[in-house]
């Protein structure tokens, strides 16, 4: 089949790099990932420490953070 | 006359519904009710079949003008093709095009179940399916990005363009993220979907005749209930497409991710 007719429409194989899609998905997941990660990781602190959340509420405070600086360096200019 | 037996019928009609409500008996026409052959697993068969059926059938004697069904075939391939290899993933993409395509059509056809008559519920709002989708393109897109940077993977992967001291803080979010979020999500989003536009179906349906037991005046509001189902149903059906083209197009993204040089 293949060479018997030209393509009806372009094949695209040329076109220029990719945008980034699902990007919107990535941010959320740094967001997200990042206050799950640390805020559980501080959590687990608390337990072995026996504090009250002090040391998860830093832990998720940070991840935030964290998470808001991946998405600038990874999604950003 | 009839609308008496719909009152009999539904009178020992279960509302409101529940996650029993996915778990199926067995239909198997030979053995008892603990066979594993429920309506589920001929759904699942049935999509299979169809499908196969389907790309031979319209691709066994390919013509210079397609006839209707090649038309079909040709642009659904190619729709996944060009559409979504090649524009999320680039040149490299084509290789992948079989795989995504064959995710597509699964996807969709199995999604199709839940608003087909009497058929009405997707094999994919039982979570191992999507589940089992989501496992594949996990393991390809690592294995991809494996194959294409070796171990250095791991540092396209998980080391980010930053300062080596913030680094301890930011590798564990990216691994989280990358290798852990990604397959559960993927998972979570189509099973959830399905399992919610069966769900408003049955509370619909069910509701129109758990209104109409509970008073004979309560008759319009059910049939308002059911013209709800109605409408449902085709909303269903742009989340049924729309789901299968999210989880094809993220499983490209996380292709594309894997290729992409170092940053």
């Amino acid at each position: 089949m293949a060479g018997q007719q030209p393509p009806s429409e372009p094949r695209k194989d040329d076109a220029p790099p990719p945008p980034d899609s699902g990007s919107g998905y990535v941010a959320i997941s740094y967001l997200i990932g990042g206050m799950v990660v640390w805020g559980g990781i501080g959590w687990l602190v608390d337990r072995w420490l026996g504090t009250n959340g002090i040391a998860m509420g830093i832990g998720a405070v940070v991840g935030g953070a964290a998470g808001v600086y991946l998405i600038a360096r990874r999604l950003g200019a | 006359m009839v609308t008496g037996q719909t009152i009999v019928l539904a009178a020992d009609v279960p509302f409101p519904p529940s996650v029993e409500d996915f778990y199926l008996p067995s239909i198997a026409p030979w053995g008892g009710h603990d066979v594993w052959f429920t309506k589920i697993t001929l759904l699942v068969w049935l999509s299979v079949a169809a499908l196969i059926i389907f790309f031979l059938v319209s691709y066994r004697k390919p013509k210079l003008v397609p006839d209707k069904k090649q038309w079909l075939a040709e642009s659904i391939y190619g729709f996944v093709r060009n559409n979504i290899a090649i524009e999320m993933i680039g040149k490299e993409g084509v290789r992948f095009a079989p795989y995504l395509a064959s995710l597509f059509c699964f996807i969709f056809v199995t999604n199709l179940w839940g608003i087909i008559p009497f058929a009405q519920i997707s094999p994919n709002s039982h979570i191992a399916f999507p589940a089992i989708f989501a496992v594949i393109s996990w393991v390809l897109f690592i294995y991809v990005g494996f194959k294409k940077h070796g171990i250095g993977y791991l540092k396209v992967a998980l080391v980010p363009p930053a300062p080596w001291f913030i680094l301890p803080i930011l590798v564990p979010i990216e691994f989280f993220s990358n290798f852990i979020v990604r397959p559960f999500s993927l998972a979570v989003r189509l099973f959830a979907n399905m399992f919610a536009g069966h769900m408003l179906l049955l509370v619909f349906t069910l509701g129109g005749f758990a209104m109409i037991n509970a008073n004979g005046l309560l008759a319009p509001v059910s049939i308002l209930s059911w013209l709800m189902t109605i409408a449902l149903t085709f909303l269903d059906f742009a989340i049924i497409a729309l789901q299968a083209y999210v989880f094809t197009v993220l499983t490209a993204s996380y292709i594309q991710g894997s290729l992409a040089e170092g940053h």
